[in-house]
């Protein structure tokens, strides 16, 4: 059972419930929250990719007035070791970027000026820049995200090697940065007696980012508490990726005593904050003449630095997408002297489904098939990776519904025949999936007794419309207006909550609000009709509905405010709490699907890429609210014109030095480079997963950098297979 | 970052006197000078404020156009004379950077302003033309963005500014004021090679002030600009072309072209100019001129495609200005 | 504008209509001034270089990046913020236009896009898509709100984007 909703926001779908604070200016981020007497930190920065500190003279900088300490690794207090690079703890220099000492000053302009006159002798170490300079040494990480590292079903060489048509072609996508437009910041306020901090950050998960605070300085977490109300953006780089300089600005405070406040510039952020990192796919396809696939292998070599592994799981398409019984995808690593990737807007599966769905175009091309016929003629239908059957699988719809709305059936197969002046147009899709994340939540929900209803659940909003469907979800199980209610998140104060990444916050807290505010319901249920003072004593409860702020009779006119019963029968409020957790071991597998549609414009002699229009349709599970969940695919899509037109991280590898880190030369997608968005969502009833939710952070950037290579192919014959493409490509 | 101290200028000789001396410097829109200062760039003792001196006037002169060196970029476009006798101008102007800085910005600054080489605006990177002496980054390191015209071994950085592309294009000159009088040169010769001092970009001298720029008179010339870049706006030129035609009776009578994103400065493409001048307004003449723009050109490793993009939009331009498009 | 010593100085600040008196860093931005000195947070630092157009403000109504303005340039001059566009409780066309349109998601780059369509109106610039498109390019956005962006001004201007 599926129903579309088109592109059209419906009026009666909530607005975002905090966007008029938003666009008064009044929402305080976290370096805009005032503390009396906060210093400032600034950090000194290795100019070398790989180097060991032989001194530090920091003497004219603590000369200067207004700085209250430098610290280094010398004085640095001793962290307990975690899951991420502590800094400051020993005189080695693992990338350019590194921080090798911290300045805290009365003002952010002394700790700036203070940080130029500090002299640091280096020695230089030999540094590996590049992947390619370090392949030989590839290892295989292990894991690849949250997945095996390396997969294997049937028998890949031999199915190849009978297969009637092959493909096989390597892929690259380079370094991408977050760069949310908010800059990382801490203000870390200590207590008097030191035994406990209060850290103020834009944290897209500060229940784990307590827990490490926590570990970190040896203190209980009942010490330590993280408060994030508002997050301006995230895309994964405010996560784990933020601990290390986090990390650095609370014992920053520590050392001297006072609070202090640490907020990373436009180019720290280019290092310190994690990054996407870069990929070589080698990508082999094996089919028959019908477009049957046969065989399929996917092996990838990325960058991670010299003291960490990370790998994002490139392979997961490529696994679970298409039916094929002989499957081998790997993941290798190689470490380069430089930042530490993590987690980036749909990690692994965004790279990953570049080369994948770039090869299915490819193959397409090679069979004269229609490449949406290729896709359906190779629809799975259960996962073969893990061999269960789907949860839901909506990847048909959304190409059907795709499809129609774009006008697929109108392309041409030949290539370059849509002229237009001195433009060709081209056609490209890609099929998109994302893996079901889940972990446990908490919630509270409460109702006053002058009829207030509050949500209290420890997760965060990082533009992503938490704070509306967390209202939502209470509003509707209330029979309360939206408006009304008070939403509490983005402090360790409240009950536990999800991270805010991988697609997983909704999903994962939705069954907690609604089974909390399922028992604020019952509650007042009980109330009422225990109540001989009620107008709805006696009724039983299948004869109540609650709505528009009352409890009423399905039948008869009998009702009574939610206010007045609270107050009456329980002037203290009701409270419930609630927690979910997702299934131990998962009977289904469960993924979000989309089908993206592009119409590419170039330039035959200029070479310029523009994308005219793009259509996609996603089925995703229960979309909670189609107002802001159009503007989350759109903003994923954007992404995924960023990765196949304009990012990149540029590293000089002579130097080992980022070249480009800052917003006018490392190019993200303008209002002017924007397609006309034709954005459709299948409302899925997925009766396997509690609360119904998919997720749909994640989703728009996967496929979107294919589709767009592929239409760029259908208009020009040029197959790019190395991002971003270039205007060079095209001439 | 370093501290400086700040004087305003009341009117041009006080900040000319205010100037004579090696470590102060001009703000006027500042949105270059201050990414410089940030970057650690600039780091001038005394900063004199001349925004508010009566330069910003827009007016005939000559038959040609007087634009104040403190007109604003915005308002220039803007102005009806430009728009009507020089869209070639009103196109570059348009074309550059964002409106909140158009609207900040003037025209000598925009002159004045230093390149985007990512070696040079790093603040740390090796890179002659900050640093005299320290090396070139970009001769065989990042240099798609670099100049294929008027590199020497010391720099390859192009000249950022779209609007002196389009300037040099009309044979504009400048006009420089300092305690010794009033010079006037043609732009083109304002802007310096780099050779063996990459860190002077122009003739200027040290507490000279530029005063205005005077745009021949416009005729019957035809121009325009285009611009060639990574994303669709905000962003400065991977190539670019200005072209100025006088087209009479099946003649061009005078052409003059200049291209941006290729030079070491504003690069006039004198080849081109020449197959063009005398012969017929059509395809073949076009494509004939076109095909010299990269003549004597020296790329780098990573920007070789620019001889033939820089050819292409050349030729693109010269279509538009015959209203071929 | 008078020099206080130690690289202050006194500058009479005109911001959403009221005089004010702020003892500032001579080297200061004006978004820093207006964000540390006068806590009006609202204006956002988003790269402190121009290239983001997170810091944009009015001056003598044209909007213009605050990073890139030095405070000590700007008295005498009328200075809007995204603080001092509401009529008192009513806010202004475009700030309801952008929740209704869901033209934000993180709302860092919000105000910057505000202030700027206010500019570009006044420019009269809002004339079609493509037009506020492009001269709204000026404003970056990581959320990909772009599209709900330019529907909100259009709305306001009475186009149809």
């Amino acid at each position: 059972m599926t129903a579309v909703v088109t592109d059209k926001n419906d009026d009666r779908v909530p607005t975002r419930i905090e966007a008029g604070i938003k666009v008064k200016g009044a929402a305080r981020f976290a370096a805009e929250i005032p503390i009396q007497g906060v210093m400032h930190a600034a950090l000194v920065q290795a100019p070398l990719a790989s180097a060991r500190i032989r001194h530090i003279d920091a003497s004219k900088a603590r000369a200067q007035p207004g700085v209250v300490s430098v610290i280094t690794h010398e004085a640095m207090p001793r962290l307990n070791q975690g899951a991420f690079l502590a800094l400051l703890r020993e005189p080695r220099v693992h990338f350019a970027g590194q921080p090798v000492a911290v300045v805290v000053a009365e003002t952010a302009t002394h700790a700036r000026r203070a940080v130029a006159l500090i002299n640091v002798d280096y020695e230089a170490l030999p540094a590996i820049t590049s992947v390619t300079q370090g392949s030989s040494e590839a290892f295989a990480p292990k894991v690849a995200g949250r997945t095996s590292t390396d997969s294997r079903r049937g028998e890949p060489e031999g199915a190849m090697a009978a297969a009637e048509v092959t493909i096989e072609k390597r892929y690259t996508t380079p370094t991408h940065n977050h760069l949310a437009l908010e800059p990382q910041c801490v203000i870390a306020v200590w207590d008097r007696d030191g035994a406990g901090v209060t850290v103020h950050t834009g944290s897209q998960a500060v229940f784990a980012h307590r827990k490490a605070i926590a570990d970190g300085f040896g203190l209980s977490v009942g010490r330590v508490r993280v408060v994030s109300k508002y997050l301006g953006g995230g895309f994964g780089s405010k996560g784990s990726a933020w601990l290390p300089c986090l990390m650095l600005g609370i014992a920053a405070a520590r050392h001297v005593g006072r609070p202090v406040k640490l907020e990373l510039t436009r180019a720290q952020m280019f290092t310190l904050v994690g990054r996407r990192q870069e990929t070589i796919q080698t990508l082999k396809l094996g089919a028959m003449r019908d477009g049957r696939l046969v065989a399929m292998t996917h092996d990838t070599v990325a960058q991670t630095s010299s003291f960490a592994d990370y790998a994002d799981p490139v392979a997961t398409p490529t696994r679970v997408l298409y039916a094929c019984p002989n499957v081998a995808t790997s993941h290798r690593l190689v470490r380069v002297n430089a930042p530490q990737p993590n987690p980036m807007r749909a990690p692994g599966e965004g790279p990953g489904s570049f080369a994948l769905e770039s090869a299915l175009d490819e193959l397409a091309h090679v069979l004269k098939m229609d490449p949406l016929a290729l896709r359906l003629r190779n629809y799975a239908e259960r996962d073969q990776h893990v061999d269960l059957p789907w949860s839901s699988n909506g990847l048909r719809d959304c190409c059907r519904v795709g499809a129609q709305s774009f006008g697929w059936a109108r392309r041409p197969i030949a290539i370059g025949t849509m002229r237009d002046g001195h433009h060709v147009l081209g056609w490209g899709m890609a099929a998109a999936c994302y893996p079901v994340y889940r972990m446990a939540s908490e919630a509270v929900v409460r109702i006053e007794a002058n009829g207030t209803v509050r949500v209290r659940c420890g997760t965060q909003d990082m533009g992503s419309g938490t704070y509306t469907v967390l209202a939502q979800l209470a509003a509707e199980a209330l029979g309360v207006p939206v408006d009304g209610i008070d939403v509490e998140l983005g402090d360790t104060a409240l009950p536990e909550g999800p991270y805010s990444g991988g697609s997983m916050a909704t999903a994962s807290f939705t069954p907690a609000v609604e089974a909390a505010a399922g028992r604020v319901r019952q509650r007042l249920i009980d109330l009422v009709i225990e109540d001989g003072e009620s107008p709805l004593h006696g009724l039983s409860a299948d004869q109540l509905v609650l709505s528009d702020g009352y409890i009423r009779a399905g039948t008869g006119n009998a009702a009574e405010r939610l206010a007045d019963v609270v107050a009456r029968r329980a002037p203290d409020g009701i409270e419930a709490f609630a927690d979910a957790a997702p299934d131990a071991a998962p009977r289904y597998s469960s993924y979000g699907y989309g089908a993206i549609f592009a119409e590419v414009r170039v330039d035959v002699d200029l070479g310029e890429v523009r994308v005219v229009r793009l259509t996609a349709a996603y089925a995703a599970g229960r979309i909670l609210n189609r107002r802001l969940a159009r503007s989350q695919f759109i903003g994923g899509i954007v992404g995924g014109i960023g990765m196949a037109l304009h990012e990149t991280t540029i590293m000089d590898e002579r130097l080992g030095r980022i070249v480009n880190d800052n917003l006018a030369d490392y190019l993200i997608p303008v209002h002017a480079d924007m397609p006309a968005f034709d954005i459709h969502m299948i409302d899925e009833d997925d009766p396997h997963l509690a609360g119904g939710i998919k997720g749909i952070g994640m989703l728009g950037t996967v496929g979107t950098a294919a589709a767009i290579a592929n239409a760029v192919f259908h208009a020009t014959g040029r197959r790019i297979r190395d991002l971003p493409i270039r205007l060079e490509h095209c001439l | 970052m370093n501290p400086f101290v700040y004087r305003r200028a009341i009117d041009p000789r006080g900040a000319i006197d205010m100037a004579a001396r090696p470590d102060a410097c001009f703000i006027a829109g500042g949105t270059d000078f201050m990414q410089l200062w940030k970057a650690g760039i600039s780091a001038p003792n005394l900063l004199i404020d001349i925004s508010r001196l009566p330069l910003t006037a827009v007016e005939r002169h000559d038959g040609g156009l007087r634009i104040g060196a403190l007109a604003r970029m915005s308002d220039v476009a803007d102005h009806p004379e430009v728009r009507n006798s020089y869209p070639v101008l009103a196109q570059a102007l348009l074309a550059s950077a964002s409106p909140q800085i158009r609207n900040v910005a003037t025209i000598g600054g925009n002159l004045l302003q230093r390149t985007r080489c990512l070696y040079f605006r790093s603040g740390s990177l090796p890179c002659n033309k900050r640093e005299p002496g320290s090396g070139c980054g970009a001769r065989d390191g990042e240099n798609r963005l670099h100049a294929i015209f008027g590199a020497s071994a010391q720099c390859a950085a192009t000249h950022a500014s779209d609007l002196a592309v389009a300037l040099v294009a009309l044979g504009a000159r400048v006009l420089l004021a300092s305690q010794n009088g009033e010079r006037a040169l043609l732009l083109e010769d304002f802007f310096r090679l780099p050779e063996a001092q990459p860190e002077q970009d122009t003739v200027i001298a040290p507490g000279e002030l530029i005063a205005s720029i005077d745009v021949p008179a416009a005729g019957t010339w035809r121009s325009y600009y285009l611009k060639v870049r990574d994303r669709a706006s905000f962003e400065f030129a991977v190539v670019s072309a200005a072209v100025v035609l006088d087209l009479a009776d099946d003649r061009i009578r005078t052409a003059r072209i200049a291209a941006g994103g290729v030079g070491t400065r504003p690069w006039r493409l004198r080849g081109c100019e020449a197959a063009l001048i005398d012969a017929a307004p059509n395809a073949a003449t076009f494509e004939r001129a076109a095909r010299l723009a990269g003549e004597g050109a020296q790329p780098l490793r990573h920007n070789g495609f620019k001889m033939a993009l820089l050819e292409r939009t050349v030729l693109r331009a010269l279509q538009a200005v015959r209203g071929d498009l | 504008m008078t020099d206080h010593g130690d690289d202050q100085v006194m500058v009479t600040l005109r911001v959403n209509g009221c005089d004010h008196e702020v003892v500032a860093d001579v080297c200061a931005t004006l978004l820093d001034v207006l964000r540390d000195g006068l806590s009006l947070t609202g204006t956002k630092k988003g790269c402190d270089m121009g290239a983001c157009g997170a810091c944009t403000v009015l001056i003598d109504g044209r909007r213009i990046k605050s990073c890139l303005a030095l405070a000590v340039m700007q008295d005498d001059k009328d200075i809007l913020t995204i603080e001092g566009l509401a009529s008192g409780e009513e806010p202004h066309a475009l700030q309801r236009a952008f929740v209704e349109h869901d033209a934000l998601q993180c709302g860092y780059c919000t105000p910057g896009q505000i202030m700027s369509a206010v500019g570009l109106m006044q420019e009269g610039r809002a004339t079609s898509g493509a037009s506020i498109r492009e001269f709204m390019s000026g404003n970056l956005c990581r959320c990909g709100a772009h599209p709900h962006i330019v529907a909100a001004i259009a709305q306001v201007a009475g186009i149809v984007p």
